[in-house]
């Protein structure tokens, strides 16, 4: 069982044309895949569109077929939807969705929605947050978290429904140097531990390189190259997509046309 | 019961509380930092209602005026019992938010001009009412009403002028509808608050308006009367802003993001421009 | 419940001594909890009104039964009756407020009555809104601030003011309306419109005392009300 885009277009609500041409993409349980492209070719709206979010929840036309497990997002509910599969937006604090006052309640914001019996909220509430790490700070005020901070909680709360697959758009484009390395560290650890299928949208592609299998490039609303992660950051034509390569390819391959020899230890891995 | 839930989705839900607080925030702003001598403390109300519906925009009025009551720092005061008039507002908002009230209407020539002159003289006639009032002078309150009189003319030219330029430089018809609306919302609520005010409050509010109730008693109007005058003096003014301050949001917002509320599509320009007549039915 | 039913007896009845009875009730409930102190903004917000109420009614109410005169002034015992009642009332009702805000927790209050039966949206609603405004309060003082410093002038006239509204306005309300829809995304991701009630994180105790006053206030108000409202009242002082 997999996420699936078969052969998806989208339009917009009220809006002209659509933003996504048919794009084929598959995501897989354990899997990282990695998404990039230039500003306005569509990585937002391929992120809602594969949770499912639209067109349910914000309208719009979805030609071709989103598949996620069992259930096809035309038909199924918002709520069927978020069990199967999260999503984590790039603002922080917009996402912590219930004003409660501590931030244990705010993870549990889910669970509590779905009705589950309390013992079933409180295990996964606990097992999101120190899943992340966060439990050191599981009684402050939400609203007076830093932007990484925020992000691990908004990233708790997804992580509370057990969805089997993750899209995160852009997590760390708002947050300082600092609030990235955290948010980037509990990425790999709960991606591991979850064993989650990940879509990730990212510009650092420093991030990307060291997170993910597999890697896509979209342009213009079209999917233009999807494999190997290595092979698709080494791919000549990135900055022709508004790609910004790895700093470390950069740095071999200016190493290698002045004719020195790579050494391993300058990879930061 | 489905029409009332049906007004009620996620994203309404999500809108009314920003609603409540612009409402809260607006109207202590205006009437107490700026003290000015309007409340425009239903900006949200209105917005609500016209995009999500009548009920809506009823409970958003209501429970804007309960929680700023009870609120701590900016609470207290008198405001509590208002949320009858504020639910009123908000469900009438709701009706003109049905009647498509708030859609832009293109046109031009005669009609427009016609439309512009219309809407400046329901303007002046707004405001008449407070002119009409015998005004005493009276030494121990003398300063202030001396200035009544020419406030209030002043406001209804300047009302007027910015009404018709509104209809005419926009080339819109709307403005005289939004115009209509406005001031109906607000002779309906000065009609609801005089009761209010006059059993509860001894017919005062507390505020500068007040000065108005004096002049009307002086006048020789009994409590519930006085209210209604001051009622009449500032609703329709401030209900007409309102009005033309949510008309402007409005426009201003994308279709894309109008058409998903649920009363969003009334507010849309229609697809293919047609002649509309003084008398159009909205859809 | 406590709050709206003697928030309502204080207004709605009319005469001296119910509103008299409803402010030395809360008065001592005030005292009583503690919160004498922080009573005394809600005492003092009313302050303007009470002016009003005061210098209007008893200087301008529409009755001949003079009580005494203050140079041009002509004060009427109808008058002085009305402005006193009117008085007291504001002071109960003020006192009323006071009470349930200071001794009320706003999350408590939602969570119980949802677990009565609210529903998730409107605890949602009610929850968020009051939770929304101190942050607006901020974001207002940030954009009033901003504004200052490029040469607004918010002391100035009138004209002076109103201009000075809409840059505030503007930026405030659209600022608002922009996060809505990333809202209603973050809302429906975390399966906020599953049907059904949300599982109850801690319930409260209701001891049937608590029970027995809710109902009796209840009762008595709706008495009261329909008594005042059918004139059955006339014989209270």
């Amino acid at each position: 069982m997999t996420l699936t885009l078969e052969r998806v277009s989208y339009r917009y609500a009220g809006a002209a044309a659509p933003v996504l041409h048919e794009i084929d993409l598959t995501l897989e349980p354990g899997r990282v895949l990695g998404l990039v492209g230039q500003n306005g070719a569509g990585k937002s709206t391929l992120c809602v569109v594969a949770v499912g979010l639209a067109p349910r929840t914000i309208g719009g036309e979805l030609s071709g077929s989103v598949r996620i497990d069992d259930a096809d997002t035309a038909t199924a509910s918002a709520p069927q939807l978020a069990q199967r599969a999260g999503i984590l937006f790039q603002e922080p604090h917009t996402q912590l969705a219930s004003s409660a006052p501590s931030v244990w309640e705010e993870v549990a914001f889910g669970p509590r929605n779905l009705a589950l019996p309390l013992d079933d909220v409180v295990e996964r509430t606990w097992s999101a947050i120190d899943a992340l790490g966060i439990g050191a700070i599981a009684e402050r005020d939400p609203g007076r978290l830093s932007g990484g901070q925020a992000q691990l909680v908004a990233l708790a709360g997804v992580l509370a429904l057990r969805p089997r697959y993750l899209v995160l758009d852009e997590p760390t484009s708002q947050l300082d140097p600092l609030g990235t390395r955290l948010v980037g560290e509990a990425l790999a650890r709960a991606a591991q531990s979850t064993g989650a299928g990940i879509l990730i949208v990212e510009h650092k592609t420093n991030l990307l390189a060291r997170l993910c299998n597999e890697v896509a490039v979209i342009s213009d609303g079209r999917l233009v190259l999807n494999g190997n992660s290595d092979e698709v950051l080494a791919n000549a034509r990135l900055t022709e997509w508004g790609v910004a390569p790895p700093a470390e390819r950069r740095l071999r391959r200016t190493a290698e046309s002045a004719g020195l020899a790579w050494q391993a230890e300058w990879s930061s891995t | 019961m489905n029409w009332i839930s049906r007004q009620f989705t996620t994203r309404v839900i999500v809108l009314i509380p920003v609603a409540i607080a612009i409402n809260i925030v607006l109207g202590y702003t205006v009437q107490t930092v700026l003290k000015l001598p309007i409340y425009l403390d239903s900006i949200g109300t209105i917005f609500v209602g016209v995009l999500a519906g009548p009920i809506a925009g009823a409970l958003t009025g209501i429970l804007s005026n309960l929680i700023w009551q009870y609120a701590p720092v900016i609470g207290g005061g008198t405001i509590g019992p208002f949320a009858i008039t504020a639910g009123v507002i908000g469900f009438l908002a709701g009706i003109w938010g049905y009647l498509g009230v708030f859609r832009p209407r293109p046109a031009s020539g005669s009609q427009l001009a016609l439309s512009a002159i219309v809407a400046a003289a329901l303007a002046i006639v707004v405001v008449l009412p407070l002119i009409n009032n015998p005004i005493y002078t009276d030494p121990n309150q003398g300063g202030f009403v001396s200035w009544a009189v020419p406030a209030a003319i002043v406001i209804a030219i300047v009302v007027a002028i910015v009404v018709g330029a509104f209809i005419y430089l926009r080339r819109d018809l709307a403005g005289l509808w939004v115009a209509i609306a406005g001031i109906l919302t607000g002779v309906i609520a000065a009609i609801v608050s005089a009761p209010i005010s006059a059993i509860a409050f001894g017919g005062v509010t507390g505020s500068g308006t007040d000065l108005i109730v004096a002049a009307l008693r002086q006048g020789g109007a009994d409590v519930l009367q006085a209210s209604l005058g001051q009622g009449f003096f500032s609703d329709p003014i401030d209900k007409l802003i309102t009005s033309f301050v949510v008309f402007l949001i409005l426009v201003s917002l994308s279709p894309r993001f109008l058409a998903r509320f649920p009363l969003g599509e009334r507010l849309t320009r229609p697809a293919t421009p047609s002649q509309p007549s003084m008398g159009d039915t909205p859809s | 419940m406590v709050a709206l039913t003697t928030a309502l007896i204080a207004l709605g009845v009319r005469g001296w001594s119910p509103p008299l009875i409803v402010l030395l009730a809360m008065l001592t409930l005030v005292l009583y909890a503690g919160a004498g102190r922080r009573y005394l903004p809600y005492l003092l917000a009313t302050s303007p009104i009470l002016l009003s109420i005061i210098l209007i009614n008893t200087f301008l109410y529409p009755a001949n039964d003079v009580a005494f005169t203050l140079g041009p002034l002509v004060a009427t015992a109808s008058g002085l009756t009305a402005a006193g009642q009117a008085t007291l009332r504001v002071l109960a009702f003020a006192t009323s407020v006071a009470l349930f805000a200071l001794t009320t927790r706003t999350d408590e209050l939602v969570d119980d009555l949802e677990r009565r039966g609210l529903g998730r949206r409107a605890a949602f609603v009610v929850s968020t809104a009051i939770g929304t405004v101190p942050r607006m309060v901020e974001r207002a003082r940030e954009i009033v601030e901003a504004q200052r410093a490029r040469g607004l002038d918010t002391q100035g006239g009138v004209r002076g003011r109103v201009r000075g509204l809409l840059p505030l306005a503007g930026p405030l309300v659209l600022g608002a309306l922009t996060e809505v829809e990333q809202r209603t995304m973050a809302l429906e991701a975390r399966a906020f419109s599953a049907p059904g009630h949300r599982t109850v994180l801690r319930p409260y105790p209701d001891s049937a005392r608590e029970r027995a006053l809710r109902w009796g206030l209840t009762v008595l108000t709706i008495v009261l009300l329909v008594g005042e409202v059918g004139g059955a009242l006339g014989w209270l002082p």
